[in-house]
């Protein structure tokens, strides 16, 4: 990257009723042993009402205009929005796209708009780097808006229920991305793919393989390839290829965020991590379980408002995408 | 913007089974909605035949392009660095969730390639994925060589399009690569206007109606356009949209309309192409449109349009290539390119 590019501000909007994960076992027909709920971490997580604010787009438009109103943007200013939900939206993808709705009622109007679609929760760092690579590049460009709003299938909260890997909540985030912002500045960004991954966690129904089975139309996983696939132990060479790339250690790296997956799975990371991931993640696991691309604004805006990080820390972003794609990304606060 | 990021190889595929439009016609629903436009939309399409891929997935598309692309190439799958799916109707699982990025990855054996996929756009998604493959590409130093693909297979009896075009099956690849000194991308101009999102949608499962359910048609599969909106809120500013994105990418390289050697405009109907060439003052010889013959092809007709007149030396070296479309969403975009 040439110009620097930061983040000026982020926001979250999420549904003012959260349901607890017992309950949503019970609703869903799982299991919640104490083994389950240890291995989980998660007591509650953000689950729409129903009303029409709440829609996934909605919480997005709302949570666009509070980063808008945070960064003291112009949305008139705004040169591309750039989306990373993961779950189906109010129509289907990609003929519909949320950023589309979220650019007309922020009034973003001389913006264009971009989504991206696979990935899981890396949605958010391919966003983040995509949009970076834009407003470094392009010189008619300079400040992107990012944007999700995720809302879960009804009784597909809980992933794989059989052996549960994660609750599903339900919100949206947005962060306002500029060329030379002062900090919060993108370094760099490590992604990749296993292509033989691709079916691991996907909705295998409503779309053209399966159109007419609604009982496809879940999100599921493939908890054997899943397990398999040697989550942490990739995010840390990827880190560390970056981190080299940098030219710095990961002892230079003060917090490292990852995704609100499961205590298990913070676990393997704090410790292929040594230790550094941040405890504002399982705080935020534990109040809101999984919710997708904005667990990352999510933790970022709680490890900003901690207190813990001073200017020119470095922050490590981290994400293994359920095994399709992994994403690390390096800031400078 | 970029490093003489340049057209390495494109190449499209297209299912072998053809079905004439008085099939399409007769098999499919008849819209009761009138268009503006003072034609007759059976009559006066220019389209004969569509490609219907039958037992081949959305993603054998995409596949099948991409092999077709690689071996025209001759480079090693190893070389990609990225590989970004610009499909814009529904594929073989439900996005965002899924993309066949991946799954085209595994295929042809890109394994050091990152993969996502780029949803908006609809058919002007081959522009937003070039602005954003291009962009990617400047800004780091390890990615050189990128893979553009796209598999259209089009949900069963919904090939009309009313009142745009009648739409086929196929797949496009395109191979993009630093340091070109032929076919090189000098610009692309993307614009969206949000508030028409909600005026060509497809519902999805989640939305389908009790009636539907059983019935010959997935209507939830279908495209929905509002066509008195499209009438009263898209016509008015289409050509309108064209011009300000061709006008900003000639800007972004200083060049003029009338360095443009040739045009390459999606296959829609013979009187969209019409109104799009008399707009702009094109001449027939000057712009893509023998692509007729496939029906319209979402956004493969980019790669269509411009490897057609490539094969047939309608382009030649040296010439400056302009492609535009139009897309659902609503979008419109413009990329020049220098042969």
């Amino acid at each position: 990257m040439t110009a620097a590019v930061g983040i000026l501000a982020a926001s979250c909007h999420l549904p003012r009723h959260k349901r607890s994960v017992e309950d949503l076992f019970r609703e869903e027909g799982a299991n919640f042993t104490a083994d389950v709920a240890a291995r989980l971490g998660i007591e509650q997580v953000p689950i729409q009402n129903g009303d029409a604010s709440e829609t996934a787009s909605n919480m997005a438009v709302a949570a666009s205009r509070e980063a808008l109103q945070n960064a003291k943007i112009d949305p008139l200013t705004v040169d591309v929005v750039v989306e990373y939900s993961i779950m189906p939206q109010e129509y289907l993808v990609p003929v519909w796209n949320m950023s589309n709705k979220v650019q007309a009622e922020t009034g973003a109007s001389k913006s264009f708009v971009v989504g991206f679609s696979g990935g899981g929760s890396s949605n958010f760092m391919v966003a983040l780097t995509s949009a970076a690579a834009m407003l470094s590049k392009n010189d008619s460009m300079k400040t992107a808006l990012l944007v999700t709003g995720d809302t879960t299938i009804p009784g597909n909260r809980v992933l794989n229920p059989d052996d549960p890997v994660t609750v599903i909540g339900d919100g949206a985030s947005a962060v306002v991305l500029q060329r030379d912002a002062p900090n919060g500045i993108l370094i760099d960004t490590e992604l990749w793919s296993e292509g033989n991954n691709h079916d691991v966690c996907y909705i295998p129904g409503g779309s053209l393989m399966h159109p007419d089975d609604i009982t496809l139309y879940r999100m599921r996983l493939d908890k054997a390839r899943y397990d398999a696939f040697p989550k942490a132990k990739t995010l840390r060479l990827m880190s560390d290829r970056l981190l080299e790339r940098a030219r710095t250690t990961l002892s230079d790296v003060a917090s490292v965020l990852c995704a609100n997956i499961s205590a298990a799975d913070e676990v393997a990371i704090q410790e292929a991590f040594e230790g550094k991931v941040a405890p504002v993640c399982t705080s935020n696991r534990q109040s809101h379980g999984h919710l997708l691309g904005t667990d990352f604004p999510l933790n970022y805006l709680s490890l900003m408002e901690s207190g813990s990080i001073k200017e020119g820390d470095h922050v490590l972003i981290v994400s293994h995408g359920m095994g399709t794609t992994a994403a690390v990304s390096l800031l400078r606060c | 913007m970029n490093q003489n990021i340049g057209i390495l190889e494109a190449t499209y595929y297209l299912p072998p089974t053809r079905k004439t439009l008085a099939q399409v016609f007769e098999d499919e629903e008849k819209s009761t909605e009138t268009f503006a436009a003072n034609v007759d939309f059976e009559k006066d399409i220019g389209i004969d035949a569509l490609h219907v891929a039958k037992n081949e997935t959305a993603a054998d598309l995409c596949i099948n392009a991409a092999r077709r692309t690689m071996e025209k190439s001759g480079i090693d799958p190893k070389e990609i660095d990225l590989i970004i799916d610009f499909t814009s109707i529904p594929e073989d699982y439900v996005a965002p969730t899924w993309s066949a990025a991946g799954q085209v990855q595994k295929a042809i054996g890109a394994t050091r390639a990152f993969t996502t996929a780029i949803n908006t756009g609809g058919c002007a998604s081959y522009q937003t994925t070039l602005k954003v493959a291009c962009s990617l590409m400047s800004a780091n130093d390890r990615y050189n060589t990128a893979l553009l693909v796209a598999g259209d297979k089009t949900p069963e009896f919904n090939d009309n399009y009313f009142p745009i075009t009648v739409v086929s099956d196929g797949g496009s690849a395109v191979l993009l690569r630093k340091n070109m000194n032929k076919r090189r991308i000098l610009g692309i101009e993307v614009a969206t206007v949000g508030r028409l999102h909600d005026m060509w949608v497809i519902p999805g499962i989640h939305n389908r109606k009790s009636k539907d359910i059983g019935g010959k048609y997935p209507r939830w599969l279908h495209v929905c356009g509002d066509v008195q909106r499209f009438n009263k809120e898209l016509i008015p500013i289409n050509l309108f949209m064209f011009r300000k994105v061709i006008q900003a990418v000639l800007k972004q390289v200083g060049k003029k309309m009338q360095d443009v050697s040739y045009f390459v405009y999606p296959t829609f109907s013979a009187w969209d192409l019409k109104a799009f060439s008399t707009a702009f003052n094109i001449p027939p010889e000057k712009m893509s449109g023998e692509g007729m013959h496939h029906g319209h092809l979402q956004e493969t007709d980019m790669v269509v349009g411009y490897v057609d007149a490539l094969e047939a030396g309608r382009i030649k070296d040296g010439d400056l290539v302009l492609l535009a479309t139009n897309g659902a969403g609503f979008s419109w975009g413009a990329s020049l390119v220098q042969n």
